[in-house]
């Protein structure tokens, strides 16, 4: 009996197991970042940036430990729905969440699931993904500027909305948060070869 | 009090999010939103209604009052803040109501109900269970650092290595364990929680459904 | 019931960490396997439970294994599953609900049974085990000896006929292991088999029928309970096997002397959290040098004794003062170190060597290799921490403290799980190092290493039990 590890077919009840547990974490590292961004407005719109910074040890050794069609996705839509469920997102999450993790997914899949450039630029697009948070700044616009003259708040309020949620403001998040992505996942490489390869954990 | 099906919640909770995204009516979403928290009294979670009401007070108070006379500094910070915050009231309600009114179990009957595919289940319902155990966790690594003098640079290395370490153990052992009581069964799998539609969730959802069609007419 | 036939297992190949096994369990009949840690007892017992060779995927089996009229190679772990119900050694990592109920349920809703029967499964199980005080709990409000009861109220809902244990006492005091025994009992007069691999020996003699004694691999002896029970002291030291009959604690218990000019002195130590009284009014001193020990039962509060010691958390009232001078929180901090019961989550660099040099700006090469020697590490250090055996990340542990220069050393369950061998030897470390002129504190339910180190304990009780 020698059954090598593949990377196809459905993930087993050890491999679901394991996403439960990396999502957790994920999940967990996100929060912490989340009630930092209720600090300040300028937090909150550099939390995907922040996130992508972090994430990447748990989201790499996930791609590691599960080498399966799914596993992403399945992370993603664990953090989303718990964070829909307890209203503390709107459903823009799920979609924006749920749209970066197939492209992700068909990153992995596309370069064999063990490549590490494969890995980085899924983990790019995942990261990217998290921009769903802030994101209804920019879809609200409309309803915040007509909040403004209602109240009649004045030109310049119409301007300090202007200045933060313009195209440029939400290119620049988006820059940063694959910038940021690019460097934690740098950073989850050395902590690879640092520990997890040498303690023989993957 | 009142205890609605698991199912409602979550589609409430869509409908939610859909009523803000298109109201743009304030009378429509103060009714709703009184509505809402008079759902999450009768539910029993009447302590959490208060706080809500009064943050959702605080925020119009801050717009309507605060704002227009304080120094523009400090209001172009926090305008985005508050706006969007009033914007969430809705889905935070409901989000409340499911943290005080639903267990896992109910949430995972209710998944299963919707045909939700199991392994999904099993994930979330593993992921659920072990953010106490992250906390846990978080706390022995805490108290092994501060008696090893740690540079402030190894910090987040010295936390996240040790979280990482034990996270695949435990994944380990976890599974090694479900898969001895059977998770890998492919036999359709049942719930001792029985969930049904009662009236009060006809009710909620008809409600949820008559406020999405406002929204769109009343502008 | 249970058949090995000539079986051998190798997780990497050349092991042999199973060698030509042969085992005939037969229904009803309680089984236990002894040996030291590695001899091969937890691998029999995943060749029954099937994890061979359907979870461990890398490992090469030969030979025959049937259960209950399986295969286990053919069939699934699923089938398998409603037969034989296995209880594993650590007690947080096998549940999968927060909540008592769901979990024992777990089983049962997985293999599709109709929830009608899965409620009357439920009440029987809750009934027959007697564990009604657990419904309704979270499961992370549970004690270790709960969650165990309830890892095994899982597999009895599922109706087993089989129970696998994989060392289930290992983290566990005295009165959650006669609550084991109590469980064990039971399915032994309903007739179920029952395997149990175990270093605990004593809360087993009266309920085993045969004993297989495994070494490096190989079954080498098996005895009946009669025989068992009758092997003398040196007999059973010369197996490494822990005692047999229930121990006595030798050292005399203290009430701590006061104005001591040497040592560590604690005056009137109280802890609470919020109003919530953990223990009121504790006195205690130990010399350098000296090694004492502290018991108590669950929950009286000696995990918060140690951390308290130890500066991590603030006393309420009362004082710790060393060598006659009182020392706050953060000062104790300086002065101590705490050796966990998972050293896993203390352990922070990516060698031996530099762990050493991390617990100080100022270790020499020489000091760091002194004390590695010592401990008996000095072949180990280019490895990393984590891929250390559990022995010797302990060991690694208490390197670090020793070189940071801390002379209070407190260790937490020092020999949970050990065999005697290991527990033999974690005795003579902490002999070892308090010879080096520190302040030893072991906390500890195990009677067998307190009578091997100590000459006076004290007791913690809790609030609770006042």
């Amino acid at each position: 009996m020698n059954v090598q590890k593949t990377s196809t077919g459905k993930m087993n009840g050890k491999e679901l197991i394991t996403v439960g547990i990396f999502s957790a974490i994920y999940f967990a590292i996100n929060l912490v970042f989340m009630v930092a961004g209720g600090i300040h407005p300028i937090i909150w719109l550099m939390m995907p940036a922040f996130i992508a910074l972090c994430t990447g040890v748990p989201y790499m050794l996930l791609c590691a430990k599960v080498p399966k069609t799914g596993a992403i996705t399945l992370m993603g839509l664990i953090t989303g729905l718990i964070y829909f469920a307890t209203g503390t997102f709107t459903i823009v999450i799920l979609l924006t969440f749920l749209a970066a993790c197939i492209i992700a997914e068909i990153i992995r899949k596309a370069t064999g699931y063990k490549s590490t450039v494969g890995n980085l630029f899924s983990y790019v697009v995942f990261s990217v993904g998290m921009i769903g948070s802030p994101l209804p700044i920019w879809l609200f616009r409309n309803d915040f500027l007509t909040q403004i003259r209602e109240q009649g708040m004045g030109e310049h309020y119409v301007q300090v909305l202007d200045g933060l949620a313009t195209g440029k403001m939400l290119v620049i998040m988006i820059l940063l948060t694959i910038i940021c992505a690019f460097v934690g996942s740098g950073l989850s490489k050395i902590m690879f070869r640092k520990h997890f390869e040498k303690a023989g954990m993957v | 009090m009142l205890k609605l099906d698991p199912r409602t919640c979550l589609i409430l909770l869509v409908i939610a999010n859909v009523v803000i995204f298109i109201q743009n009516s304030a009378v429509i979403e103060i009714v709703w939103i009184g509505l809402l928290l008079v759902l999450l009294c009768i539910c029993g979670a009447a302590r959490s209604a208060a706080k809500l009401a009064g943050v959702f007070a605080g925020c119009m108070i801050l717009q309507y009052i605060i704002f227009p006379i304080a120094p523009k500094a400090i209001v172009s910070i926090f305008f985005i803040f508050i706006s969007y915050a009033r914007k969430a009231m809705p889905c935070l309600i409901v989000g409340t109501l499911i943290m005080k009114t639903v267990s896992v179990r109910e949430l995972t009957a209710a998944l299963l109900k919707w045909k939700v595919p199991y392994s999904f289940i099993i994930s979330l319902s593993v992921s659920i269970r072990y953010f106490p155990a992250i906390k846990e966790e978080i706390g022995y690594i805490r108290d092994a650092m501060k008696l090893r003098n740690i540079k402030f640079a190894d910090k987040f290395e010295c936390m996240i290595v040790p979280i990482m370490m034990s996270a695949a153990a435990t994944s380990d052992e976890l599974s090694a364990a479900a898969v001895t009581r059977g998770i890998e069964n492919p036999c359709e799998k049942t719930s001792i929680i029985d969930i049904k539609y009662g009236i009060a969730d006809y009710i909620c959802i008809a409600a949820g459904i008559l406020f999405t069609v406002l929204a769109v007419v009343i502008r | 019931m249970i058949e090995i036939k000539d079986t051998s297992f190798d997780y990497v190949k050349g092991q042999n960490t199973l060698d030509h096994v042969n085992i005939n369990i037969g229904k009803g009949e309680c089984v236990l396997l002894c040996g030291e840690s590695g001899c091969g007892k937890t691998t029999v017992t995943k060749l029954i439970n099937g994890l061979i060779p359907h979870f461990e995927e890398n490992g090469e089996l030969r030979g025959k294994v049937t259960v209950a009229g399986l295969d286990t190679a053919k069939a699934e772990l699923y089938q398998l599953s409603c037969h034989v119900g296995s209880v594993f050694q650590n007690p947080k990592s096998q549940f999968f609900h927060t909540d008592a109920e769901s979990e024992i349920v777990f089983g049962l809703e997985n293999s599709g049974t109709d929830p009608a029967i899965i409620r009357q499964r439920l009440d029987d199980t809750v009934r027959e085990l007697g564990i009604s005080s657990m419904l309704g709990r979270s499961v992370f409000s549970m004690s270790g000896g709960e969650k165990q009861m309830l890892a095994f109220a899982s597999v009895y809902a599922m109706g087993a006929d089989i129970f696998v244990l994989d060392e289930p006492t290992a983290n566990l005091d005295e009165g959650a292991i006669q609550l084991l025994a109590r469980l064990i009992r039971k399915c032994k007069t309903d007739g179920k088999t029952v395997v149990i691999a175990e270093h605990r020996l004593y809360f087993l003699m009266e309920l085993i029928d045969r004993a297989i004694y495994m070494e490096k691999g190989r079954v080498v002896r098996e005895f009946t309970r009669e025989q068992f029970s009758a092997l003398t002291d040196s007999e059973r030291i010369s197996m490494g096997l822990r005692t047999l009959t229930k121990t006595a604690l030798i050292p005399r218990i203290d009430h701590g002397q006061q104005n001591v000019p040497k040592g560590l002195e604690v005056r009137g130590l109280s802890f609470r959290y919020g109003k919530q009284k953990v223990f009121t009014g504790l006195d205690l001193n130990a010399g350098y040098g000296e090694i004492i020990g502290i018991i108590g039962k669950n929950g009286a509060g000696k995990s918060t004794l140690s951390r308290c010691l130890c500066g991590l958390i603030k006393e309420s009232d009362g004082e710790i003062l060393l060598d006659g001078k009182r020392l706050k929180d953060r000062a104790r901090r300086k002065e101590s170190f705490l050796v966990m019961q998972d050293v896993n989550h203390q352990l922070f660099s990516d060698s031996v060597t530099n762990e050493c040099h991390m617990s100080s700006e100022d270790v020499s090469e020489e000091r760091a290799d002194h004390i590695l020697s010592l401990l008996d590490l000095a072949d180990f250090k280019d490895k990393h921490p984590m891929a250390l055996s559990g022995g010797q990340k302990q060991r690694l542990a208490v390197a670090t403290a020793i070189l940071s220069g801390k002379k209070i050393l407190v260790f937490d369950e020092p020999s949970s799980g050990l065999d005697y061998r290991r527990m033999e030897s974690v005795s003579s470390m902490l002999k070892k190092i308090a010879a080096d002129d520190r302040i030893i504190i072991v906390v500890s339910h195990d009677y067998e290493l307190l009578n091997n180190i100590c000459d006076r304990c004290f007791c913690v009780t809790g609030e609770k039990d006042q």
